[in-house]
């Protein structure tokens, strides 16, 4: 029985990785955390068999969690009537956790972030059982993104006498749906205290298969490494470069060029070009020159060449941005171009 | 092989909360009339099927518990007090997570399908509730949701088949829906979904060429408007399907011959087809002649893939499939009464035995057994003259049986409780005839009862006979030459008990143990 987590850095090639360990010999189960990257994952599948075989099901954790672990087993007693998104409101947290208003609304909705509590506190065995019934492997995407409850559910998930692969980047860390109180709070602030979690349960932490990045090129991999203290490494052999675009001369043709991607660090729908933003970007590979858009503290941060006074999160989906280049990555200002800005 | 394991309803027309534990191959209802046997049948067609149209079409009023309906409205009428129906079907674990969960009265981990009918309390909550107030209020139906989901939680459909299951309703052969249900049945389990879509395709295929081949002469002479083909939901390949034996359209054929054939076509097991998991047939004898009904027995017994759920009046379907397959629906018992315990030597006297009256007697509450023909007409005879009232005003009922059978008879009594009344002659033997030989049996709901004279009273005929001396020399004295009036009753039973019966019943005197029989049994 093989239990491992991958630290993969971006453009290794995570999702190739788990679609080649798939086959018909097995029954697999793959969970992703985003709905991009389920849709992402099933194309991938279907490419490489044809169709989306019977022996494989790939679903988003939170089509998992309801309908696997909460449906089957809860569902009875519970009767809940789908899921609230929000965050729950903070008397909650002064409840007991038993108490049936920890968990649903008024309008008997779950918590979306404490789905998970309630599967472990209640029906863990069910749910290893079901597991280990219907599935020879559990596959799981962006591990990163489990905070809160669902990381301890996960752990628990992962103690299942199955095949466990769990594959992610540490520094991809953007979503922070899942957090609850002082639940895992800390977890991501140290990558080797989170590392620990995993070989604590004998899941053995593989840094090595996916260290090297597909999409970035060596310059690109450099300047990630330099500035925002990622070790990421490049399969590519060329150089490409990381400019800065000074002089509204540039900045403008760049801006309306539509083959390179300009990307903010929100609203990027109130510009009038080809863009997106830095966390929606996460997965996607679609892009050869990319252009970061820095945010005016970010901006600052960069001119100095130090970006450790950002907070850690936007520290995380500015990595996320910078790897979406598979070619040349440029920078610019926003300051230069608000006056672009129409909506 | 995929087969329902137990089925539960709540409210569910005549059962307020029933649960039916099924056997793999066969299972039999046997039970009166308004029983309830076909409304099993019913629920679980309903739940295989997932039709919400279905029930809404036969309505939540007919399909509803009347008495917790009543119960409700009679009462404080509270919200909360709602009664919900549900039909709950348990299936053995056949590997599909779908269906695998706890979302069943048991709360227990396994496969299962369910149809839950709930008041929509939350969304229309105040709506009922003003409703409700009324003092003539009626049942508020309108606000109740039909749900068809599975025991993992999921929702399904009329499009998604866990189970491939065939209905044969006899009361309803004949009548163009039944005819197209069967045939949409038969004609999916018979094909993959691919192989449907393809057909539908070809059909489709050839309607354009007709279109375009023979229409062309009549459009070319049309300008703008012309003719062409239906192609709609009432003019498609599943509509226009139907089943033919020999040429002939099943549906032409008579009730008989479709029941037949209808069955013996969904038993068939065509090879690397999906088998059809379940038969559900409804009374099978009510069209068909006792020749072709032991043929059909006969097609039954063979299916070894397949589930079937009888529900009869037939003798013969229910012992000759073995009746420890059997189990009793009646209005009185909340649940099914098996005849699973029956020991196996009886259950396989009536699976050979001849013609039985195995159904009268397990319907009944109270019987009295007498050994043959002549008996039975006298017994019903005394009775009468006894009490002033006909016997089958009563819920006393006389059968008639072989001597030998009556330990048959009494393993089903003991089993169901029925009180019985044996009446035997003690052929010169009391103790080892009447008392020893039904050691095991007698008891509260068993009693036997004789003649305990070995000497001269060992036959009803020779007890009829002193009780009623003058009676029956005058009956039967005239034209007697070589026999005694006492050997002639003994040497044509059934004949003299047909004379007393037409002239001297209101003068008989019956056997003291006769009366003692009757005592017992009305008390």
């Amino acid at each position: 029985m093989d239990k491992r987590v991958i630290f993969a850095v971006a453009g290794s090639g995570k999702t190739t990785h788990i679609v080649n360990s798939l086959s018909f010999e097995k029954r697999s189960l793959v969970i992703t955390y985003s709905e991009s990257n389920y849709n992402h994952l099933r194309r991938k599948i279907i490419e490489k068999f044809g169709y989306l075989p019977e022996n494989i099901t790939v679903q988003t954790y939170f089509t998992f969690l309801y309908s696997f672990c909460y449906k089957p087993f809860l569902h009875y007693a519970w009767r809940s009537k789908g899921i609230n998104w929000d965050v729950p409101p903070a008397f909650t947290l002064r409840l007991r956790r038993t108490d049936r208003r920890f968990f649903i609304d008024g309008h008997s909705r779950l918590y979306s972030n404490r789905i998970a509590k309630l599967a472990l506190d209640n029906v863990i065995d069910d749910v290893r059982a079901r597991l280990e019934k219907y599935y020879d492997e559990f596959l799981l995407d962006e591990v990163q993104d489990f905070a809160g409850h669902d990381f301890n559910l996960l752990k628990e998930i992962c103690r299942s006498d199955m095949d466990i692969l769990l594959v992610g980047d540490f520094y991809q860390h953007t979503f922070d749906t899942s957090r609850d109180g002082p639940t895992n709070k800390n977890l991501f602030h140290d990558f080797t205290r989170y590392q620990k979690h995993f070989s604590d349960i004998d899941i053995t932490v593989d840094k090595d298969t996916l260290s090297r990045s597909y999409r970035c090129s060596s310059s690109v991999c450099a300047f990630v490494m330099q500035s925002l203290g990622v070790n990421i490494e490049s399969h590519k052999k060329e150089e490409t470069g990381v400019y800065y675009l000074d002089g509204e001369k540039i900045f403008k043709k760049v801006f309306y060029d539509d083959n390179v991607v300009k990307l903010f660090f929100k609203e990027h729908s109130k510009y009038p070009c080809y863009s997106n933003n830095w966390g929606k970007s996460k997965g996607l590979d679609q892009y050869d020159d990319v252009c970061v858009v820095l945010y005016p503290k970010a901006f600052k941060a960069y001119t100095s060449g130090n970006f450790s006074k950002l907070p850690a999160s936007s520290r995380n989906k500015l990595y996320v941005a910078c790897t979406r280049a598979n070619r040349s990555l440029y920078f610019m200002n926003e300051a230069d171009i608000k006056d672009l800005k129409t909506r | 092989m995929k087969y329902i394991e137990k089925l539960k309803l709540f409210n569910f027309k005549r059962f307020d909360d029933f649960e039916y534990v099924a056997r793999e191959k066969r299972n039999i209802f046997i039970g009166d009339n308004e029983a309830g046997k076909s409304t099993i049948l019913q629920a679980i067609d309903l739940v295989l099927t997932g039709s919400r149209s279905r029930v809404e079409n036969l309505g939540l009023e007919t399909l509803f518990n009347q008495v917790s309906v009543l119960e409700f409205l009679n009462g404080d009428k509270k919200l909360s007090d709602l009664p919900r129906m549900a039909i709950e079907i348990f299936l053995n674990d056949h590997g599909e997570i779908w269906l695998d969960g706890k979302n069943n009265s048991d709360e227990v981990t396994c496969h299962g399908l369910k149809l839950v009918c709930e008041p929509m309390i939350d969304e229309y909550g105040q709506e009922i509730e003003s409703a409700l107030a009324n003092e003539q209020a009626l049942f508020p139906f309108e606000y109740y949701n039909i749900q068809f989901s599975t025991f993992s939680g999921q929702l399904y459909t009329q499009n998604r088949k866990f189970l491939n299951h065939i209905f044969i309703d006899s009361s309803l052969i004949g009548t163009e829906y039944a005819t197209r249900q069967y045939t949409k049945s038969l004609y999916e389990a018979n094909t993959s979904l691919v192989e449907r879509h393809q057909n539908s395709h070809a059909y489709r295929h050839t309607k354009a060429t007709f279109t375009s081949e023979s229409l062309v002469t009549l459009n070319d002479a049309l300008d703008a408007t012309k003719f062409d083909l239906k192609n709609d939901g009432k003019s498609n390949l599943e509509q226009d399907l139907m089943i033919t034996q020999g040429g002939i359209p099943v549906a032409q054929m008579g009730k008989g011959k479709q029941c037949f054939i209808k069955t013996e076509f969904a038993l068939q097991q065509k090879e690397g087809a999906r088998p059809i998991d379940l038969i559900l047939i409804e009374e099978p004898e009510n069209h068909l002649s006792h020749l072709n009904m032991k043929k059909l027995i006969n097609e039954i017994e063979k299916a070894t893939q397949t589930q079937i759920i009888i529900a009869t009046h037939s003798n013969s379907v229910c012992s000759r499939l073995d009746l420890h397959n059997a189990s009793l629906i009646s209005p009185s018992k909340k649940d099914p009464v098996s005849l699973s315990d029956l020991p196996d030597d009886t259950a396989s006297y009536f699976v050979k035995a001849p013609n039985n009256k195995i159904l009268e007697f397990i319907l009944s509450a109270k019987v009295i057994l007498v050994e043959g023909d002549a008996e039975y007409m006298l017994v019903d005879g005394m009775y009468e003259k006894l009490y002033s009232e006909k016997l089958e005003d009563t819920n006393i009922h006389v059968i008639s049986v072989g001597g030998t059978a009556f330990k048959r008879y009494l393993d089903l009594a003991s089993l169901l409780k029925i009180k019985t009344a044996v009446t035997r002659d003690n052929d010169g033997n009391y103790q080892s005839n009447c008392v020893d030989n039904y050691a095991g049996y007698v008891g509260d709901s068993i009693q036997v009862f004789s003649e305990t004279n070995n000497a001269n009273r060992t036959t009803l005929e020779k007890c009829i006979y002193q009780d009623n001396t003058a009676l029956c020399d005058e009956l039967f004295a005239a034209g007697r030459r070589t026999l005694s009036v006492e050997d002639y009753m003994l040497s044509n039973k059934a004949d003299a008990a047909l004379t007393i019966l037409d002239a001297g019943m209101d003068r008989l005197e019956a056997p003291d143990y006769i009366k003692q029989a009757f005592e017992w049994i009305r008390g």
